[in-house]
């Protein structure tokens, strides 16, 4: 049976890969301004001849599907060509950057995700009494902050109240625990409010659809405790859109984790992308799109799987 | 059961509908002409003159607020209103069909989801040029696929249970059982998803901005202003400010709304 | 749930406290022996001195990392570096260097008169296509004499020499054919060495024990931390992260101004904000309308405006180039008369209707600004313009191109006013991406590159100001203040109008 239900996931998975490669070499091209006259920058002296030949040195001048076909064939091969501007490998350069992003969404998540739950089922439980209303209206305007400008607060207000806490930039947590977390915290608070909102609001939402269910009736009528009937019953059936969720929120993550890196200063994927955009540093943006949305494909493959588990009635 | 005897839904509808109406009334009850500068009034606090204050080009921002929130409420109900379209229609199809057509409409659908939003919108917006229209079509596009996606989970359990299967088994036709089974059952997912997403799309909206890609000066946006004060945040900080109070309040109110008109609406819900 | 909620609350609380001590000895490390830690806004794009041309990457490697054989002090004047001393030959078509001894690379190699020419060589080589080259035009053949002396021969004599040799950084011989390793890697002369590289992290330094004159530098060495938003550079500086913030707009400055514990500096900028006029197309092919556009707009407004009052209103030099500029007062233009200004617009036969576009760089919040402003002013005499604000890569492009009707943009000037003004008005000048070709101005710089009695330059760069200011295809604006800020106890630290850290050198933290 997991057989019959893994292949075609894998055949999918491969499907997507290949779309998301044509895309993502496609896009970064389309965008007007070329990496040749940016590296050269707005006020350097160049001539036609320069520009030509710093075009050739890097592949530019060949047609699109040749360019295309050498990347994908190259990457197959486990080569994902060296950034443009520094000349080191791309794998090197989002390893070197990966870290971060990975720490700050898994605290993010772990945050948003664990406070919500508690939260939503509080929501559920006191629906349309004073903690109820409160929370909604304290989780929509959580929900509704932008992330940015949270940060910039976020940052302002640290270095007014806790001087010398508001630290900036990242060190790796090995190297020194407390001040890892010491950087993390903020970003990681900054990130999670959203998710932290969206997701109690979710659990609510889903608690109260199913308290509305027949088999919660019946095992209230058989008498079971209030407690058992919440967090057995309900929350487990919430858990289905919960996990849904939690695939979508991975992708909001790393978009959210553009704008949070830019504020607080560490260097992550976001920025890598964001930078290697405007750098138009094609082989970095290409592998690191191409990395970062197998990963979440393979991510939410996960999650179907799961999905499928907690509910047998989509197993076929 | 009367609509209007839950507070909450009382309050985000009237405040919805403030907002709506303060948008489309903006030309007739903006004090000042949002483009006019006045540099020597320039980053003032509010005052008599200016309620609300002045941005760093002396431009009153009670009036750029209004024309803002009229721009940002346009782009984002049309990006909304496209990918609830597109998206919900490939999910509940995907749902209903099964086979091929699920297979191929999820995995295209699965290609524009697997992209990071921002990547995506940032893609979009260069190719088309930054402006405001750009913006619109950007979001609309990232939100396709979630439409599609979250409307497909609750579709497949429906479309599994008994009475739907019974209901095909006797011959109903696919448009029957989608307005009678689908779309009710559905209502109460469509609804809160339509408010979370219109609040989250001016957030991206803001977002956007916020990089440069969205409505361009000076034309007056709630995301550049947010964007442009936080530069003076520390000499004026009342543009920053009440953009960013005109942006939750706006995005408040939406997701309030469709909140609170769930919790009524929809039939299986627990009954407080 | 209360409980677990009790629990989870004094867990946070534990590790906030324990967060908080660690920050606080992390700060105090920081005052002793490591390197100075400073905050600037994006990622270099390289550190290839031949390759990249780009201020924060130039800021990073010049003057810091490498030096070249001549240096600009900070009153922009030619001092010797890497050569003690320089003779020229009466004709003007050689010049000989003599170059210090006991100079080694990082590496440990010694510096020789090789590594000199092997590096110009590099500059000039096709294979490396260095935006360099042009600065070495003149040159035709430059040779070791012996171990500490070079010649370079050339086609044509070149005021501008000296200063060019400035921004060219004498790099190892090995690197001559060697594409790629300095960019990841860099290798020079300079009083800090190349540590560690983390992308979009930091970039760091370290003090180069065996640097030519002893007992400098006294850091221990450079810390370039990557913090693309301001806020929170200026954070970082007030809660003693970052000790320098080595370029600050204006807004920022006068938010840290006064702040305890923080030493503000400032200069003014040797590249200015411009409005640049396609003098290929309609309508700007008509010096009258070029010239109403210098009527239209109001500088001192401008600078009130979005500079914060901080800078002056420009000529084609700057004024910081004491020797060369004309002051503004001599520019009948700048004279803020939006009446004449309608009245050459009317001469020209300009027709109110069309719609131009102006692009703007958008990098800069004060260029965004100004071009707000421009917008309106020009909108006062009649000339519809929209703004197209565009990012770095995209406007470089349209910039590159000739493909705008205006733009607003930086535009960097030079030491010797013949970098800035030849290749931005010659009609075969590198970036006269105007296409602006006049018979005149051509020949005026073509003969004040060649001459080489300063007064009789002055004579000829007096002229061009003149006629360049009010008909030429750039509407200057501003030069603007460049605010520099550092911890208080940082000395020694100066800030340059061409924005190098050179002076880093010399700094050192006194108790």
């Amino acid at each position: 049976m997991l057989k019959h239900l893994l292949l075609p996931r894998l055949l999918d998975l491969v499907i997507v890969a290949f779309g998301v490669s044509v895309i993502a070499f496609l896009m970064i091209r389309m965008i007007p301004g070329d990496a040749v006259a940016l590296m050269l920058g707005a006020n350097s002296e160049v001539t036609p001849q320069a520009l030509a030949e710093l075009r050739n040195r890097i592949g530019l001048d060949q047609p699109l599907l040749s360019q295309y076909l050498r990347w994908a064939s190259a990457a197959l091969h486990g080569d994902l060509g060296t950034s443009l501007w520094t000349g080191r490998p791309v794998v090197e350069e989002i390893l070197a950057n990966i870290w971060p992003t990975l720490e700050l969404t898994f605290l993010a998540l772990v945050i948003g995700a664990g406070l919500a739950v508690p939260l939503g089922c509080l929501m559920a439980r006191r629906r349309g009494r004073g903690a109820d209303m409160a929370l909604r209206v304290v989780t929509v305007l959580g929900l509704t902050m932008p992330s940015f400008w949270l940060g910039i607060v976020l940052i302002l207000l640290a270095s007014r109240l806790l001087p010398g806490f508001a630290s900036l930039g990242y060190v790796p947590f090995v190297e020194n625990p407390f001040g890892n977390l010491a950087r993390m915290t903020l970003p990681a608070l900054a990130l999670a409010l959203p998710i932290l909102a969206g997701l109690s609001r979710l659990i609510r939402s889903a608690m109260l659809n199913s308290l509305g269910q027949d088999y919660i009736r019946t095992a209230r009528a058989k008498g079971a405790p209030e407690r058992v009937i919440l967090y057995k019953h309900a929350l487990r059936n919430a858990l289905i859109p919960f996990v849904t969720h939690l695939g979508i929120t991975a992708g909001y993550l790393l978009g959210g984790a553009i704008v949070v890196e830019e504020v607080f200063a560490i260097p992550g994927l976001g920025r890598l992308i964001l930078g290697g955009v405007s750098e138009r540093n094609y082989p970095l943006v290409q592998a690191t799109i191409l990395m970062v949305t197998i990963g979440f494909v393979v991510l939410n493959f996960a999650i179907d799987v799961i999905y499928g588990l907690i509910d047998p009635r989509l197993r076929h | 059961m009367k609509l209007f005897d839950d507070r909450v839904l009382t309050f985000a509808a009237f405040l919805v509908a403030a907002e709506i109406a303060l948008a489309l009334c903006a030309p007739a009850i903006a004090p000042y002409d949002p483009l006019a500068q006045s540099i020597a009034a320039r980053l003032k606090g509010p005052s008599a003159a200016h309620l609300l204050g002045t941005d760093q080009l002396g431009r009153d921002v009670l009036a750029r607020i209004l024309f803002g929130m009229r721009a940002t409420l346009l782009d984002c109900v049309l990006a909304v209103g496209f990918a609830l379209g597109v998206g919900g229609a490939i999910g509940i199809g995907a749902a209903f069909f099964r086979s091929w057509f699920e297979r191929l409409a999820m995995r295209i659908m699965d290609v524009i989801f697997a992209f990071p939003v921002m990547l995506l919108a940032i893609g979009v917006i260069a190719m088309l040029g930054p402006r405001a229209s750009s913006a619109t079509l950007a979001i609309a596009i990232i939100y396709t696929p979630i439409f599609a996606r979250l409307l497909r989970g609750p579709a497949l359990v429906v479309c599994e249970a008994e009475y739907v299967t019974a209901a095909r088994a006797i011959g109903a036709s696919g448009w029957a059982i989608v307005i009678r089974h689908l779309l009710p059952n559905l209502a109460s997912v469509i609804l809160v998803q339509t408010s979370l997403a219109l609040s989250s799309a001016i957030l991206v909206e803001a977002s956007l901005s916020f990089l440069g890609l969205g409505a361009q000066p000076p034309m007056p946006s709630l995301g550049l202003m947010l964007a442009e004060g936080r530069n003076f945040l520390m000499l004026s900080p009342w543009s920053a400010v009440f953009a960013g109070s005109a942006i939750l309040l706006i995005a408040f109110g939406f997701n309030l709304l469709g909140d609170a008109l769930r919790d009524k609406l929809d039939p299986r819900l627990a009954k407080a | 749930m209360p409980v677990n909620l009790r629990c989870a609350a004094l867990i946070a609380f534990a590790v906030l406290a324990l967060v908080h001590a660690e920050a606080k000895t992390a700060i105090a490390e920081e005052a002793s022996g490591t390197p100075l830690p400073i905050a600037i806004d994006s990622s270099p794009a390289g550190l290839d001195p031949h390759i990249v041309t780009a201020f924060n990457s130039v800021a990073i490697v010049s003057g810091t990392i490498y030096e070249g054989l001549t240096a600009i002090d900070n009153d922009l004047q030619v001092v010797p570096s890497l050569a003690e001393s320089w003779s020229i030959s009466s004709d003007k078509l050689s010049y000989t260097f003599k170059l210090r001894s006991g100079v080694t690379f990082h590496d440990g190699t010694p510096m020789t008169a090789e590594d000199v020419v092997s590096s110009l060589r590099r500059v000039q080589s096709k294979e490396i296509a260095s935006p360099l080259a042009s600065r070495l035009i003149a040159v035709s053949e430059v040779d070791a004499l012996d171990p500490l002396n070079v010649e370079l021969k050339l086609k044509e004599p070149s005021a501008p020499l000296l200063a060019a040799l400035a921004g060219i950084a004498i790099v190892p011989r090995s690197m001559e054919a060697n594409k790629d390793a300095l960019q990841k890697s860099p290798i020079g002369t300079g009083p800090f060495r190349f540590d560690a590289w983390q992308p979009n992290g930091f970039i760091l330094l370290s003090r180069n024990p065996h640097y030519r004159e002893p007992g400098r530098p006294k850091l221990a060495g450079l810390k370039f931390n990557i913090v693309p938003e301001a806020a929170t550079r200026a954070v970082g500086l007030e809660s003693g992260q970052y000790a320098l913030l080595p370029q600050l707009d204006a807004a920022t400055a006068l938010e840290l101004k006064g702040k305890p514990g923080i030493s503000l500096s400032q200069t003014l900028e040797l590249s200015n904000i411009v409005i640049g006029l396609n003098a290929a197309r309609a309508p700007f092919n008509d010096a009258r309308v070029r010239e109403a556009i210098n009527y239209a707009l109001d500088r001192q407004a401008i600078i009130d405006a979005a500079l914060f009052g901080a800078g002056v209103p420009a000529g084609p030099l700057s004024p910081v180039l004491k020797a060369w500029a004309l002051p503004v007062s001599d520019f009948p233009c700048y004279h803020h008369d939006p009446q004449k200004a309608r009245a050459l617009l009317q001469q020209a036969g300009f027709a109110q209707k069309t719609k131009l576009v102006l692009r703007v760089l958008a990098s800069r919040q004060d260029i965004k600004d100004i071009a707000q402003i421009v917008q309106a002013e020009l909108a006062e005499v009649g000339i519809d313009v929209e703004l197209a604000n565009e990012e770095t890569g995209q406007f470089v492009q349209n910039w590159r191109n000739g493909n705008f009707d205006l733009f607003a943009s930086a535009n960097a000037g030079g030491a010797d006013p013949d970098e800035f003004l030849y290749r931005a008005f010659h009609s075969g000048g590198s970036t006269n991406v105007f296409k602006y070709s006049d018979g005149d101005v051509d020949r005026d710089l073509d003969e004040a590159r060649r001459l080489s009695d300063p007064a009789g330059r002055k004579a000829i760069y007096d002229r061009l100001q003149m006629k360049l200011a009010c008909l030429g295809p750039i509407a200057a604006i501003a030069y603007g203040t460049l605010f520099s800020a550092a911890r208080a106890d940082l000395k020694g630290y100066e800030v340059m109008p061409n924005r190098s850290l050179a002076s880093l050198r010399e700094a050192s933290f006194s108790p």
